[in-house]
């Protein structure tokens, strides 16, 4: 037994950086980077972002960069005689089109005043957007803080603004528009007012939900024997919880809101002209829908395309959010 | 859920049944005419539009009518008599039966027209003193005692109409739907509010009758009155009206059969005129349909009354393009017009020629003239001390979309040729927009007018001081006196000093602009090969299809 | 049971009345006069006033229509059809509407839960992904644009169709504008069944059934597809009342007179019609309480916690 080896320092050496970190502590994951791993990782999802990118893209910048604005009626001296551009098939020039107008370039066409499709079916996705989320925007302000409140005290308090909810949404929406109508002067206003109206209900319902689940969480608990007050709680604690959802709902009443607005420009309380929104596009093609086809085809187009995207996003994040749907 | 699929098939096995069921029994092949727009009301003393119009005068012959030339020759009225002095007419009617057996007798038309005095809110001024001048009739419109209304039935046949001023075209005045009679009896014993509701609240004495309406449906049908007094002349046995209120959706049920009379729209016209197969069955309709511009020149009006500015009014009638308007977006063979006569009406007895035939007469005042334009509007500028004029112009959306389209072209036009002019645009519907005209709530509207009858005072007694349905705010002592005069004053019977008044109060319209005249409209039809003998005119009854045939 | 019932057709009824109300107070604090005041002078349109009983307070105008609705009437119009009787307008175009709205309710529920199985039996497969497409155009693409597609494919191009809406061959010419109608309710309904479905098929009970060795169509109908069509339920009920309101544009395209047109019309034909906006107002809110408090009492008998918290709260 004499020959025990004891081992010295120079049998060990330090191991420089690699090993040390052994017991690897994954970081914890923040739950909107999480939310957002699963939202890019859905093949959908990413289309729906992509075609809602590339629309409000188009949206921004065509108009802008167009060479006609949305009201010019195109034209041009032919001998003293004015020519009007007018009901032209899409073209670009230079490619051997047989009119006067062979060296000018409508993507779109133009329409039967003779203007500029293109720049016109841009403006127009410009207007509905700016629509959409001005009305969603104000939508979820009250939807929220109305669900919140409702759901947060209970109660008498919840029973009676649930009742008035009922009212709300038993009345039929064309009814409410009706009724606006006749003391609103149509335009965006009135577009947007029927908007605020019919859709802030959905999103009061889903904050509620949402609130009743939160309210009895322990933070809560600790942030009211802390002493703060409900107010407090509701806006400061709850709500930052509920963002999730709401965001979700807001994706889906986007699309919601376009087609109430396309829905109304073409029953004619909508859009003002020479203003245009893709409803009103929508509308003034139809007049031509067999003679003219490529009229009312961009519009339509560009308003599937933001449907499409708009539900492909909301489909995602919800998703996203609940990963328990993940599976399916 | 076997229950549940059993379900669905059954639905589905019983949906395609009924679909080869009703795709073969199309049978008989009826006439399908299209209405533009739906009928308003079939009360003569409500309606106010050519559609109601078109089909009450299917149904109910007045003491005249309008044959193929529109001339007016005798309906009910076997013949009449005019007094020396030209202010009472006597009908003898003919023996005419009602639908239900009751013979129509002169009490009928003294019933229906007290009663339209007394109740209609919208026509009754075609009684009054500047149309017809019945007896007594502006003070029963104003609330008389309607008794006192100058036309009597001394016996069951014979109708005295008593008249405060001699008016030449009052036998062409009696085929309007106004002066159409109604069943005294029938009507006492309708619930109150129900008359021309349905079918059975509706009597005709006329070629057709009834047999399935609804106000405001969609699709009305009709059939032959085999008791009428001239059944002999129908030779249709049923027809539809179907509302067809897009254009396109016309031409295309035009195309497949559906509709075998349509009227599209100008921009249609182009394509219709280079496809081979439809061409032949286009047939462009000239009218007496007068669309201008109307200028709101009360002084108090919410711009401050800039418009009451005669050289603001003369620029911006300047610098429209009619030419372009009626060319480019009007379509379908308007006509540019710069009188406030339309073109081809009112001929003259004497000479033959029409009362607007020299479009050139005002050409001072209403021209397209961008440079006169401007100077009027520096001079505009100089008298009011104000650069820039915002003005809102009023339309109704729901008559179509020439007039979106048109409105759009002048605001484009007025506002390029005339820097310091914006005009918005205000759409609205028709009820909406007349009462706003009424109510004086606007600066510009877009409106047209139709004839009543075949006379230049038709558009001339719109702009007096008292004139009817838009308020131009406009006032002229002379204008109304020569109105007057040419109506109820010394000058009604007296064609020829009457017809150069016409044409004078014409020209003091024009030099102050009151309006500016725009186009006179065309109506494009398609009328299918099968069907002969549809009369149009341009007077009270737009289209009759009393002779028509089918092949 | 007989208690719950009551109670919510006790609430249903408040509520009914509180909406009756609401619409009435809007219509009456409207600016202007509900009847055209063309050519009438001030004595006149104050005569009418007085007709219309529209100088009494709003009260006692409250009671009244309420006597006028118990008495089954809705009152004369005020500016459409020169004051005719309502009801049996109304009721000829919510007969339309009903009966094209129904067909569509029919064709949207039961297509929409084809696909929606379909796509919950073939999950992630190309099935799905078909039928994911398919309800997603649904949404996409609003159903008049779809109207205007079948018109002019299967009325004119192919003419099987009637090209505009004829009476005399009801059930037929229905199809096509019950086909648009449904589109929605079809992506809507199948997309919820779809997700239903698989959710039930993840459960512990279906796997249980599974590992009992249930498989195929039996274990889907007697397991999953009775828990999923409950909630789906929910979905169908309020596009019951949509579709009949939302075919306003699909009956101007096709020429139907509905209840749809009937609206339009009273907003904008010759002139708003109070009263018109009303009553339709009031036949559809009830319409729409009807569905719910139906909805509300099955839940009541299929699942009886519903129940209880409903007495609990």
């Amino acid at each position: 037994m004499e020959n025990i080896y004891t081992p010295d320092k120079n049998d060990f050496e330090f191991i420089s950086g690699r090993d040390i970190e052994v017991d690897k502590n994954f970081s914890s994951q923040g739950y909107w980077k999480g939310v957002a791993v699963h939202f890019f990782r859905n093949r959908f999802a990413v289309t729906g972002l992509i075609l809602v990118g590339v629309v409000i893209t188009f949206a921004v910048f065509a108009p802008v960069f167009s060479s006609y604005t949305y009201e010019e009626i195109v034209s041009i001296n032919d001998g003293g005689r004015e020519v009007i551009a007018k009901s032209l098939s899409p073209q670009f020039s230079g490619d051997g089109s047989q009119n006067l107008f062979a060296d000018k370039t409508f993507i779109f066409g133009t329409d039967d005043l003779g203007r500029d499709l293109w720049t016109r079916t841009w403006q127009g996705a410009r207007v509905s957007l700016i629509i959409a989320f001005v009305a969603i925007f104000i939508d979820m302000l009250i939807g929220t803080s109305y669900g919140l409140i409702s759901g947060f005290f209970g109660g008498n308090v919840d029973n009676i603004m649930q009742r008035f909810i009922e009212i709300a949404s038993s009345i039929p929406t064309l009814v409410i528009i009706s009724i606006l109508a006749i003391f609103m002067e149509k335009g965006i206003g009135l577009v947007i007012a029927s908007l605020l109206i019919t859709e802030w209900i959905g999103m009061s319902k889903i904050a509620r939900a949402e609130c009743l689940k939160l309210r009895e969480r322990e933070y809560v608990l600790a942030s009211r024997t802390l002493g703060a007050g409900s107010f407090h709680i509701i806006f400061k604690q709850i709500l930052p919880n509920t963002i999730g959802p709401m965001i979700t709902q807001v994706m889906f009443s986007i699309p919601v809101a376009i087609f109430t607005e396309a829905f109304l420009s073409f029953v004619g309380v909508g859009i003002v002209l020479p203003q245009c929104s893709l409803g009103s596009l929508i509308e003034a093609g139809f007049n031509n829908i067999t003679i003219l086809p490529y009229q009312i085809l961009s519009p339509i187009a560009v308003l599937a395309i933001l449907m499409l995207g708009f539900n492909l996003i909301g489909d995602g994040l919800r998703e996203a959010l609940a990963p328990k749907l993940e599976n399916m | 859920m076997k229950k549940l699929l059993m379900l669905a098939l059954f639905i589905f096995a019983s949906l395609t049944m009924t679909a080869c069921g009703g795709g073969g029994d199309s049978g008989e092949k009826k006439l399908n005419v299209m209405l533009g727009s739906n009928v308003v009301s079939l009360d003569t003393a409500q309606a106010t539009d050519l559609v109601s119009f078109n089909v009450i005068s299917d149904c109910i012959d007045g003491l005249m009518q309008l044959d193929a030339q529109g001339k007016a020759i005798p309906a009910i009225a076997e013949s009449f008599d005019v007094s020396e002095d030209g202010k009472t007419y006597t009908f003898h009617l003919r023996d005419a039966k009602w639908a239900n057996g009751d013979a129509v007798t002169a009490n009928d038309f003294v019933f229906a027209w007290r009663r339209h005095c007394k109740v209609s809110d919208k026509y009754s001024y075609v009684f009054g003193s500047t149309v017809a001048c019945v007896k007594n009739a502006d003070a029963v419109i104003k609330g008389g005692d309607e008794k006192t209304l100058g036309v009597s039935a001394p016996d069951e046949k014979t109708l005295v109409v008593e008249l405060d001023a001699p008016v030449s075209f009052f036998p062409s005045l009696m085929c309007f739907p106004a002066f159409y009679p109604i069943n005294e009896n029938f009507y006492n014993n309708l619930d109150a509010g129900t008359y021309g509701t349905s079918p059975e609240t509706f009597l005709s004495n006329g070629a057709f009758m009834l047999t399935n309406y609804l106000p405001g449906s969609v699709n009305i049908q009709l059939e032959k009155n085999s008791s009428y007094w001239d059944a002999g002349r129908i030779a249709l046995e049923k027809f539809q009206y179907q509302v067809v209120s897009s254009s396109d959706n016309a031409l295309t049920a035009f195309k497949n059969g559906t509709l075998d009379v349509a009227q599209i729209s100008g921009n249609q016209v182009e394509q219709v005129k280079a496809d081979e197969k439809l061409s032949g069955d286009l047939k462009i309709i000239p009218t007496s349909l007068l669309n201008y511009m109307s200028f709101n020149q009360d002084p108090k009006n919410h711009h401050a009354g800039a418009l009451s500015n005669t050289n603001l009014r003369l620029a911006i009638s300047n610098a429209i393009d009619r030419e372009s308007l009626a060319e480019n977006y009007a379509m379908g063979g308007a006509r540019a017009t710069y009188t406030a006569v339309p073109i081809d009406f009112a001929p003259n007895v004497n000479t033959g020629k029409y009362f607007s035939e020299d479009q050139k007469q005002f050409a001072d005042v209403v021209a397209f003239d961008v440079g006169k334009a401007r100077s009027f509007l520096e001079d505009a500028k100089a008298e009011l001390g104000k650069d820039n004029f915002e003005l809102n112009l009023i339309y109704s959306n729901d008559s179509g979309d020439t007039v979106v389209k048109v409105v759009q072209a002048i605001k484009s036009q007025v506002e390029k040729n005339l820097p310091g002019v914006t005009i918005n645009l205000q759409p609205m519907p028709k009820a909406e927009y007349l009462n706003n005209v009424t109510s004086n709530n606007y600066d510009l509207a877009v409106t047209n007018w139709s004839p009543d009858y075949d006379d230049p005072m038709s558009f001339l007694t719109l702009w007096t001081t008292e004139g009817s349905e838009i308020a131009e705010h406009w006032s002229n002592a002379e204008y109304d006196s020569l109105i007057e005069a040419c109506t109820t004053g010394d000058l009604a019977g007296k064609y020829d000093e009457r017809w150069d008044a016409m044409l004078q109060a014409e020209k003091i319209l024009l030099d102050n602009a009151v309006i500016a005249p725009l186009y006179t409209s065309s109506r494009s039809m398609l009328i299918s090969d099968k069907v002969e003998g549809i009369e149009f005119h341009s007077i009270a009854v737009e289209q009759v299809l009393k002779s028509v045939t089918m092949k | 049971m007989k208690k719950y019932i009551a109670k919510r057709i006790l609430m249903s009824l408040l509520t009914l009345f509180l909406i009756i109300f609401v619409l009435f107070l809007l219509i009456r604090i409207m600016p202007g006069d509900p009847f055209s005041v063309e050519r009438m002078s001030a004595e006149m349109i104050l005569q009418k006033r007085e007709e219309l009983g529209l100088n009494k307070p709003v009260l006692v105008q409250f009671v009244d229509y309420l006597k006028l609705l118990a008495s089954g009437s809705f009152g004369n119009g005020t500016a459409l059809y020169n004051g005719a009787p309502i009801k049996p307008i109304l009721m000829k175009c919510l007969e339309t509407s009903f009966k094209i709205g129904g067909l569509s309710i029919i064709f949207g529920s039961v297509v929409g839960l084809l696909i929606g199985i379909v796509a919950a039996l073939n999950r992630g497969k190309f099935l799905d992904g078909l039928c994911t497409v398919v309800s997603i155009l649904g949404v996409c693409i609003p159903s008049y644009v779809f109207m205007i597609f079948l018109q002019y494919s299967f009325a004119h191009k192919i003419p099987f169709f009637p090209y505009f809406f004829d009476p005399s061959q009801y059930l037929f010419s229905s199809i096509m504008p019950a086909l648009s109608l449904s589109l929605f309710s079809i992506s809507t309904i199948a997309r919820f069944t779809r997700n239903e479905m698989v959710e039930v098929m993840n459960s512990d009970y279906v796997k249980l059934a599974e590992a009992k060795g249930l498989y195929g169509f039996q274990l889907i109908r007697t397991h999953v597809l009775r828990n999923a069509l409950i909630p789906i339920v929910t979905v169908i009920a309020p596009l019951v009342v949509d579709l009949l309101t939302g075919a306003m544009v699909i009956e101007k395209i096709y020429g139907i007179s509905g209840a749809g047109k009937l609206m339009v019309d009273a907003i904008s034909g010759q002139g708003i019609d109070y009263n018109y906006v009303l009553a339709l107002g009031i036949v559809f809110s009830s319409m729409y309480i009807a569905v719910m408090l139906l909805l509300d009492i099955l839940y009541g008998i299929i699942d009886p916690r519903i129940r209880l918290t409903t007495k609990e709260g």
